[in-house]
């Protein structure tokens, strides 16, 4: 156990001295007030032009009530505007503004956007060359040449990995919520949020809705968002076990991100294509209530698609990496 | 590079033993700031499939205040008028180019001539929207809070009634499926419906004028449809009477504003009107109301 510790401690000041985190850190410093500032110029706009949050969600219920009749949109993007016209109107009725400009809903409107991309890239920009780096380094020989069973290597570096992506998703929301604040005021935790939306065919059932407080809202997607992003981190594992260089990994898997979020977009009709991990990434729209990109997906089966991929390459990167020849 | 450093390995006051003790700080703070964040994540987490899969009472809310409610008395002492908008195609503004419809161009025009603010609270219309579908929406929550402030209503309906037009924004072919006999069978149908209306707007909002803006026959160049117009004209005096009963109510023409030239204020699907059109709806509404 003193051994495993000492491992992840290794490993843990590695990732550390090559900056890795450095780098997340200043991406997400000149990212967010990017992202700030555009969403700051929406809500000025939106100001001058309605007389309180009440006629917006309202003008927004009667424009997409408009796109829905006509024949021109696609069945898809009408039923999650058929969604979306009747939570806002599940808002209005209990009088619950679904917008309030504070740094909490900032923050969890930023994870929801970051879930299938941002995160996932940060996220690999730690686990892609966790092994593959070594070998490029030619510190792998090293590393196996120490009187330590491999599979305790890697079990490190998973641990690490783990660790490393907890931190990754927290200092994103703590960051985002610090630079937001500034624009939009830091308040906003006791709001109330509405969930436990479901589709039933073409109507939202409200039967399990109730309300939460914005600030347990924002711990739950934190949760779900570590979720996904801790399967991209074992996958992009994998990965780095099996392809040898570090650039080789990070685009395989960047590409499969990317792809995952195109096909979330287009590929309601191949309904086969529920079973990839990539489109099943986004589980805040089960908390939101959002129809899911392919029918017939619940939190449940999401969960259990991401399970078996992560479990898998992890079973993969074991099985390969203690068996490995490290001939270079 | 790695020479140099090696040459000057103290400088400053960072001595070897200063990097040694941040060193074997960084390791403890590291791994326990990560494993709280770990912990807190996997709290949220279960927290979701939780709350997913068996849902809690939930937080009690707070009784919702009362929306704000428009007072009578004359404009003429008002700062700033409010006005809401609801109906049908026409009142979104539909075939206009530039997607103002008469709405915008009625509130900007009336701004000028007043001297004061006039805000547009909220476009209710939808396209498509028949009578009887207006009835059941001026029971929703959103509708009423917008009407209720309003000072000025702007409306638009029954064209849908009389004339069946498809969902999608209307592609009538020139006259083909509308016949004057079918839009006469259909007339007694719709006026109690437009009865109903004006009645709930009035509970909604004893004070505030409302401008209905009256129908015409888009398809008066067409010689076969002509004469669609006396049933149009017949729909216009049955509001007229019913907007005279309330007093605080005006119905204004348009059917005349698409006879003579007709096609060129109409949009290409030979039923809206297009941006020129609208803006002559709106300079007689605005006239209405100086």
């Amino acid at each position: 156990m003193a051994n495993l510790l000492a491992l992840i401690h290794n490993e843990t000041i590695k990732v550390w001295k090559k900056k890795r985190f450095a780098v997340i850190v200043l991406v997400l410093l000149v990212l967010i007030p990017v992202f700030v500032y555009a969403q700051m110029k929406v809500a000025q706009n939106n100001a001058a032009k309605f007389k309180d949050w009440r006629a917006e969600v309202q003008q927004r219920i009667t424009d997409n009530t408009n796109a829905l009749s006509s024949d021109r949109i696609p069945e898809e993007w009408k039923k999650w505007r058929r969604a979306l016209v009747q939570q806002l109107q599940y808002y209005l009725d209990h009088d619950v503004n679904p917008d309030t400009p504070n740094a909490v809903t900032f923050t969890t409107s930023f994870l929801e956007n970051a879930v299938t991309l941002f995160i996932p890239l940060m996220v690999l920009a730690v686990g892609s060359d966790l092994v593959s780096s070594e070998r490029t380094a030619g510190t792998i020989k090293m590393l196996l040449t120490r009187p330590v069973r491999r599979w305790r290597i890697l079990f490190s570096k998973t641990a690490t990995l783990t660790l490393y992506v907890s931190l990754i998703v927290v200092t994103a929301t703590a960051m985002c919520y610090a630079i937001s604040g500034i624009a939009f005021g830091y308040e906003g935790w006791g709001v109330p949020v509405f969930v436990g939306f479901s589709l039933k065919g073409a109507d939202m059932n409200t039967a399990n809705v109730h309300a939460i407080s914005q600030g347990v809202f924002l711990l739950m997607e934190m949760g779900l968002v570590w979720f996904s992003a801790l399967v991209v981190a074992y996958i992009a594992l994998m990965v780095s076990v099996l392809v040898r260089s570090t650039a080789a990994s990070l685009t395989t898997m960047m590409a499969a991100v990317i792809s995952g979020m195109i096909l979330s977009n287009m590929a309601s009709s191949w309904h086969s294509a529920k079973y990839l991990f990539n489109v099943n990434l986004d589980l805040t729209v089960y908390l939101q209530g959002t129809p899911p990109p392919i029918e017939g997906m619940t939190l449940g089966f999401s969960l259990a698609v991401l399970v078996a991929w992560g479990a898998s390459a992890l079973a993969v990167a074991f099985a390969v990496f203690t068996k490995q020849d490290m001939i270079q | 590079m790695s020479k140099r450093k090696q040459t000057e390995p103290r400088s400053g006051s960072d001595s070897e033993a200063v990097r040694e003790r941040r060193r074997s700080a960084l390791w403890p703070a590291l791994g326990w700031s990560t494993v709280a964040c770990s912990l807190l994540l996997l709290l949220g987490f279960v927290w979701a499939l939780r709350d997913t899969w068996h849902p809690s009472a939930g937080l009690a809310l707070s009784q919702p205040s009362a929306p704000p409610v428009a007072t009578g008395g004359g404009w003429a002492d008002k700062p700033q008028l409010l006005v809401a908008a609801l109906g049908d195609s026409l009142t979104r503004g539909t075939g206009d180019e530039t997607g103002d419809g008469y709405v915008k161009a009625a509130v900007n025009s009336l701004q000028k001539t007043l001297g004061k603010p006039v805000k547009l609270i909220n476009n209710l219309a939808v396209n498509g929207l028949t009578a009887a579908q207006l009835v059941d929406r001026l029971d929703q929550k959103g509708f009423q809070e917008s009407i209720a402030q309003a000072d000025l209503v702007l409306m638009t309906i029954g064209g849908n009634d009389l004339f069946q037009i498809a969902q999608n924004g209307g592609s009538v072919a020139f006259g083909g499926d509308v016949s004057p006999e079918l839009l006469k069978e259909k007339l007694p149908g719709a006026e109690p419906l437009l009865d109903r209306i004006f009645a709930k707007l009035r509970k909604i909002n004893p004070y505030a004028r409302i401008v209905y803006v009256g129908l015409y026959n888009p398809f008066y160049d067409v010689t076969a449809a002509r004469s669609i117009s006396e049933t149009v004209l017949e729909w216009n005096d049955y509001a007229h009477r019913l907007a005279t009963a309330d007093g605080n109510m005006t119905v204004v023409p348009t059917y005349d504003l698409f006879e003579s030239n007709g096609t060129a204020y109409l949009s290409s699907d030979h039923f809206h009107p297009n941006d020129k059109g609208y803006q002559r709806i709106a300079v007689r509404i605005v006239q209405a109301l100086q």
